[in-house]
């Protein structure tokens, strides 16, 4: 059975082409798959973005549409058709370039010497199976930098977050030119960060003036003027 | 260990904090009903926010009417009506609490909790009565934690595994009848776990440290000594503590913003995105509960 579009994207029914947008982009950057990588639960993070791309396009397709039909129907109708292909093929090409990573990276180590193991480890933890990946893992010989890597994702699903930095900022420090060992090293520190300065903590009293502030300032540039012989506030 | 999930109460909107304080006391109930009055002392917010979470997941909106009780006699309270995760929730709670009595007693033979495991002993069997295997791989979690203490386990990683899986273990509550749901609220308690584990530690550091007990940040870093520059190595961990902490709630709120839920929205948002990262900031910057006045 298909979902209601409107509580996919969590909108009133009806709602205008900006609004729907605005709930589109707010949701696809809480389930974007960069924020689920090594995460256990990415496949269900996929499947509530492709819900929420399916009710996005067949919304402004059809009701976001019929809705606006009176208001310059032509010119919005264009304008949303034009940038909801361009977000769903942004998204498509993010998509892409993440497969095309994983698959250059793949194929670059097939030709390099990188052995059949470190492939069956990629495999299992993409599977989930992180014992067999600790297994093969404890069973290689080399401790390179793509095994200090590899160990490093096997920690991150695992929940050993320490560890999994740990390993992961070693593999950066041994082999500095890769782009995978950097680019899961920001991720990490990007999720970090990103989750400090959501809206909610940051919006809140915890560093915002409050009004003895204001008070406590304007007492002081009072004082200040006063100082000087001038007067800011007339009757202290 | 307890007692650090905790909305952030400036934060909360009136009503917010009625609903809030309408579930915590309806576990309270809950619990004196079932277990007699003694047990009703051992609740805790952590499994406050459990109760709510669970409950949040049912679209049935939460009901509940004016009502007195022994705690506070003057004044009638909202009181949200029990149901089936009211007494999951304080089934737990008395499991979690009787270990945990159990654990100080044998650890420092502290009379006031062998006297508690003693009161508690009743409440418990009739706990694990109705789950078995829930108590079973709750004991062999917490049985791998007195091991890892005592041979001194050197990664908090490793040495917070047992409670994270605990957590996991109470969040996978059965009547969640969704698979995926469930795990999800198994990733969401095992992170939690985590880090409640991590911020006890951190927030025990100098007591620890004088009473020569486990702490696993004192065995990870290298902190010899007994008490004197503690201050010190509390600063040059800080950073470290703080990826860990903050990347396992990030983590907790991700497996959250999957659950989708609607009801009790604004509590839970509120915990999730602002309280528990408050909590520790507070702990951070050592600001533990003595100070929290002031910080409101």
């Amino acid at each position: 059975m298909k979902k209601n579009p409107y509580k996919v994207l969590g909108i009133k029914e009806g709602a205008s082409y900006d609004e729907i947008k605005r709930a589109y982009r707010e949701l696809a950057k809480k389930y974007h798959p960069d924020r689920y990588r090594n995460n256990p639960l990415a496949d269900l993070a996929e499947e509530k973005m492709r819900e929420i791309n399916e009710a996005y396009d067949f919304l402004m397709k059809n009701a976001g549409g019929s809705y606006q039909y009176q208001t310059g129907y032509e010119q919005s109708y264009e304008n949303s058709n034009a940038s909801q292909s361009s977000h769903s093929q942004q998204y498509q090409s993010q998509q892409q370039t993440g497969s095309q990573y994983q698959s250059g990276y793949n194929t670059r180590y097939q030709y390099e010497d990188e052995t059949e193991l470190e492939r069956k480890v990629r495999m299992f933890i993409n599977s989930g199976n992180l014992n067999e990946a600790q297994r093969i893992l404890d069973r290689m010989q080399a401790r390179n930098a793509a095994w200090y890597y590899l160990q490093g994702l096997v920690f991150l699903r695992r929940g050993w977050y320490d560890r999994g930095y740990t390993n992961i900022q070693k593999a950066v420090n041994m082999d500095p030119t890769n782009f995978e060992y950097r680019n899961a090293l920001n991720n990490l520190n990007q999720q970090y960060t990103g989750y400090r300065q959501n809206y909610y903590y940051r919006n809140s009293y915890h560093n915002n003036p409050d009004m003895c502030n204001l008070c406590m300032n304007l007492w002081c540039a009072d004082t200040l003027c006063e100082c000087m012989g001038g007067d800011l506030i007339r009757c202290c | 260990m307890f007692g650090y999930v905790e909305p952030d109460k400036p934060e909360l909107k009136i009503r917010e904090f009625d609903v809030f304080r309408g579930y915590y006391c309806s576990l309270c109930k809950s619990i004196g009903k079932r277990y007699g009055q003694v047990s009703r002392l051992s609740l805790n917010y952590d499994l406050t926010f459990l109760y709510i979470l669970l409950d949040s997941l049912s679209t049935i909106p939460a009901s509940g009417r004016m009502q007195r009780c022994m705690v506070h006699p003057l004044k009638k309270r909202f009181i949200v009506s029990s149901n089936i995760f009211a007494e999951y929730t304080s089934d737990m709670n008395i499991i979690l609490m009787y270990y945990n009595l159990i654990d100080r007693w044998k650890d420092d033979k502290n009379i006031l909790a062998g006297t508690g495991a003693l009161a508690m002993k009743r409440a418990y069997k009739k706990a694990k009565k109705r789950y078995p295997e829930k108590c079973e791989a709750i004991e062999s979690h917490l049985k791998h934690l007195t091991e890892l203490e005592k041979n001194n386990c050197d990664s908090i990683d490793e040495a917070a595994e047992p409670f994270a899986s605990v957590m996991r273990e109470l969040f996978e509550c059965g009547y969640i009848k969704d698979e995926n749901e469930r795990k999800t609220l198994g990733w969401l308690g095992y992170n939690l776990g985590r880090w409640i584990y991590i911020i006890d530690a951190y927030d025990d550091l100098e007591k620890d440290a004088g009473q020569k007990a486990y702490n696993p940040l004192i065995s990870q870093y290298g902190y010899k000594g007994n008490g004197d520059g503690i201050g010190d190595f509390r600063e040059s961990i800080k950073e470290k503590v703080n990826f860990t902490l903050t990347y396992s709630l990030s983590e907790a709120e991700k497996a959250y913003s999957l659950l989708g839920i609607e009801k009790n929205k604004g509590i839970l948002d509120n915990i999730l995105y602002s309280g528990l990262i408050a909590r520790t900031d507070r702990v951070l910057r050592k600001r533990g509960r003595e100070n929290e006045k002031e910080s409101v």
